[in-house]
């Protein structure tokens, strides 16, 4: 459909979206590149494969333009992977969360999931047992760099970040004092809280339920964490965000809810 | 009451005043497409020499609702579109003939007071919420707002467009209480009152930024509106042209516009009939074409080629580059990537930024542009007209525009409740 209004120069469109986030990724994937240079070139080559080939072949099937997405999909994937992954178990899980988590459900932002933690959730749910995920205090500070320009921009919700920081930091200073909080320094966390959690497709859509999806986030990786290695380590990560992103449809929900009583209530009184 | 908004679109343009030119209008159009659900009965041919204040054209479900010219002339041009639904009535101007209307008994009683405003047009000038639709000859509102605030980029200054004309602006702002038996609301900026406030007459003083000024955030705030409470909203200089009609029996049509924008030079006001054509209130102030000219702001503004009923400026935008020579090389391999027209919408938190109503914007964007129009109606669309997504359709990366959208929803709403 054509727009007839709005002919003031937009801020933003889908392309300028992907190139920002890129821009985003591209500190730490500097930083990542430089720590690991030989080993990482294969699994990088073909994740951004992948990232470009499964968006193509939609594309195509589909008669629609290409999205780039499944390229920064690729990389937060590979900058999450755990050490010494087969490239086919790679293969297997990207594409597994290029598809079902993105693509079959069409454009991006049709879907209500982060494919990159779709990928990453279906290599730790597949293959248990894999490596320690690369790690880092120069990782973590260049995600926090990328999270900042998003924050500066606007495409990721302080709301979201401010939750679920609260959401990590409450049980870790209840669970383990002051030494607890150096679970919050992971790599995994802070890529994990800029690019999955804090994925606004992935998340709440409104602003009351923002600040619940980021703390309930924050929580489960605190749970699932001390369940199983650590808070913070990448299984958490990446169970919390999936579980928070699936629940997030529902947190709307509520918050629809309270917003339509409110307004029916307004409606009787005045 | 008093309302200060912190959200919304903080634009470095201020309200326009001073001096009011007066451009020649050579043309001045009736548009259909001002007022959604209305299908129109011709009362003129093409060729007929007509006086400013005749019917041009009825409701053909309400023939007491009269659409009326607002210039002499003679009708140039009647456009039909799909459907032979009446898309525009050209008139050339000329002279200065005019209908008169006895406004005597309107003065007494309610029903005679409906009766000139319908005959003279001025009834047009309402619009319902929910739907947008000129309402009912005999409905009666709960409220009806004047909105007398502005906070579009290069808006006319209500305040000092008023201030020549306050007694007419006092005298139907009173009127408007024959029509309902609610309150009338005067939604004003911060300044001193434009009508002193008694029992049903009430003040309310709006600030902050773009969108404080609409009357979507105003009747949100103040009484929203259901499909059980239906409220009109009416333009500032509506109600002076009403309190003018009472005054002297014939018809104001001359509206106190801006043009401006970043494709003129300076800014300015002028004085210029409704539906006046857009290219000769510009003319002479620099080589504006057709296709820089909106009627409306930058925001909510359309392309079309006469000014719209309800718009009180009109924009000039600037002026797109030719096509092949302002191109380099990578541009135009980059031009060769085909753009995805319109996307699904990212729920951005930057929304809530410029949405100052309490209505989940992110989800209302997503149930319009998927159709579903139970959800969008419980999410509360049946409060919001298309201007008020404008700013949501600015900053939203899908590019898709939520006013037609919004449209297209009223009036299948609209259609079921008529059913």
């Amino acid at each position: 459909m054509n727009r007839l209004t709005g002919n003031m120069p937009r801020p933003w469109d889908s392309y300028r979206v992907t190139l920002a986030t890129a821009v985003a990724l591209l500190p730490a994937v500097a930083v990542f590149i430089a720590r690991h240079f030989p080993a990482i070139v294969a699994p990088m080559l073909l994740a951004l494969g992948l990232g470009l080939a499964w968006p193509l072949l939609f594309a195509w099937l589909r008669r629609k333009p290409l999205r780039w997405d499944g390229l920064l999909t690729a990389t937060v994937f590979v900058l999450l992977l755990p050490a010494g992954v087969p490239l086919w178990h790679l293969a297997l899980a990207l594409s597994f969360g290029l598809v079902f988590g993105d693509l079959i459900f069409g454009d991006r932002g049709r879907s209500f999931l982060n494919p990159a933690t779709v990928g990453l959730a279906f290599l730790l749910f597949s293959f248990p047992g894999l490596g320690t995920e690369p790690s880092g205090l120069t990782v973590t500070l260049a995600a926090a760099v990328g999270g900042a320009i998003l924050l500066g921009l606007g495409l990721l919700s302080w709301r979201v970040a401010t939750a679920f920081t609260i959401g990590i930091a409450g049980p870790l200073l209840m669970l383990g004092g002051i030494e607890g909080l150096e679970a919050m320094t992971s790599a995994s966390l802070v890529l994990g809280l800029v690019f999955l959690v804090g994925d606004p497709v992935a998340g709440a859509s409104t602003n009351a339920g923002r600040w619940v999806h980021g703390g309930l986030a924050g929580g489960l990786v605190v749970l699932l964490g001390s369940a199983g290695d650590s808070a913070g380590s990448l299984p958490s990560v990446v169970f919390a965000a999936l579980l928070a992103s699936i629940l997030a449809p529902l947190i709307d929900q509520v918050v629809i809810f309270f917003n339509v009583r409110r307004r029916a209530r307004r409606q009787s009184n005045v | 009451m008093r309302f200060t908004f912190r959200k919304g679109l903080k634009t470095n343009t201020e309200c326009l005043r001073g001096p009011v030119g007066e451009p020649s209008v050579q043309t001045v159009a009736f548009l259909g497409a001002d007022y959604p659900g209305v299908v129109f009965d011709l009362k003129v041919a093409e060729g007929d020499p007509i006086v400013a204040g005749q019917i041009l054209c009825v409701d053909r479900r309400r023939t007491e609702v009269a659409f009326v010219a607002s210039a002499a002339g003679r009708v140039r041009r009647i456009r039909l579109g799909a459907r032979r639904r009446l898309e525009s009535i050209e008139i050339a101007c000329e002279g200065e003939a005019y209908r008169s209307f006895d406004a005597g008994p309107a003065a007494q009683g309610s029903d005679s007071l409906r009766e000139l405003l319908l005959q003279s047009g001025a009834w047009a000038g309402f619009r319902t919420r929910p739907f947008g639709h000129v309402p009912d000859p005999s409905g009666r509102p709960h409220a009806i707002f004047v909105t007398a605030t502005d906070t579009n980029p290069l808006a006319p200054d209500p305040v000092a467009v008023l201030a020549p004309q306050r007694e007419l602006f006092q005298r139907g702002a009173e009127a408007l209480l024959h029509l309902t038996d609610g309150p009338v609301y005067i939604c004003q900026p911060d300044s001193a009152p434009l009508v002193p406030a008694q029992d049903r007459m009430r003040v309310v003083t709006f600030s902050g930024p773009h969108p404080s000024g609409l009357p979507g955030t105003h009747i949100h705030h103040v009484i929203p509106a259901s499909r059980q409470r239906s409220v009109w909203q009416i333009g500032y200089q509506d109600v002076a042209a009403i309190g003018h009609l009472l005054e002297t029996g014939r018809i104001k049509a001359g509206r106190i516009l801006s043009v401006g924008g970043a494709g003129l030079a300076d800014s300015a006001l002028v004085c210029a009939p409704l539906g006046a054509k857009l290219s000769d209130l510009v003319h002479g102030r620099g080589n504006a074409d057709a296709a820089q000219l909106l009627s409306g702001s930058i925001l909510s503004g359309q392309r079309v080629e006469y000014l719209r009923r309800h718009d009180l400026q009109v924009t000039v935008t600037r002026r797109d580059p030719p096509e092949s020579l302002a191109r380099t090389f990578w541009q135009r391999q980059l031009d060769r990537i085909r753009t995805p027209q319109t996307g699904a919408t990212l729920p951005l938190e930057g929304f809530e930024r410029v949405f100052p109503l309490d209505l989940c914007q992110s989800p209302i964007l997503r149930a319009l542009a998927v159709g579903d129009v139970e959800t969008a109606e419980r999410l509360g669309c049946l409060e919001l007209l298309e201007d008020d997504l404008a700013l949501l359709s600015h900053l939203c990366p899908s590019g898709s525009d939520y006013g037609m959208l919004l449209r297209r929803t009223l009036d299948i709403l609209a259609q079921e409740q008529a059913a």
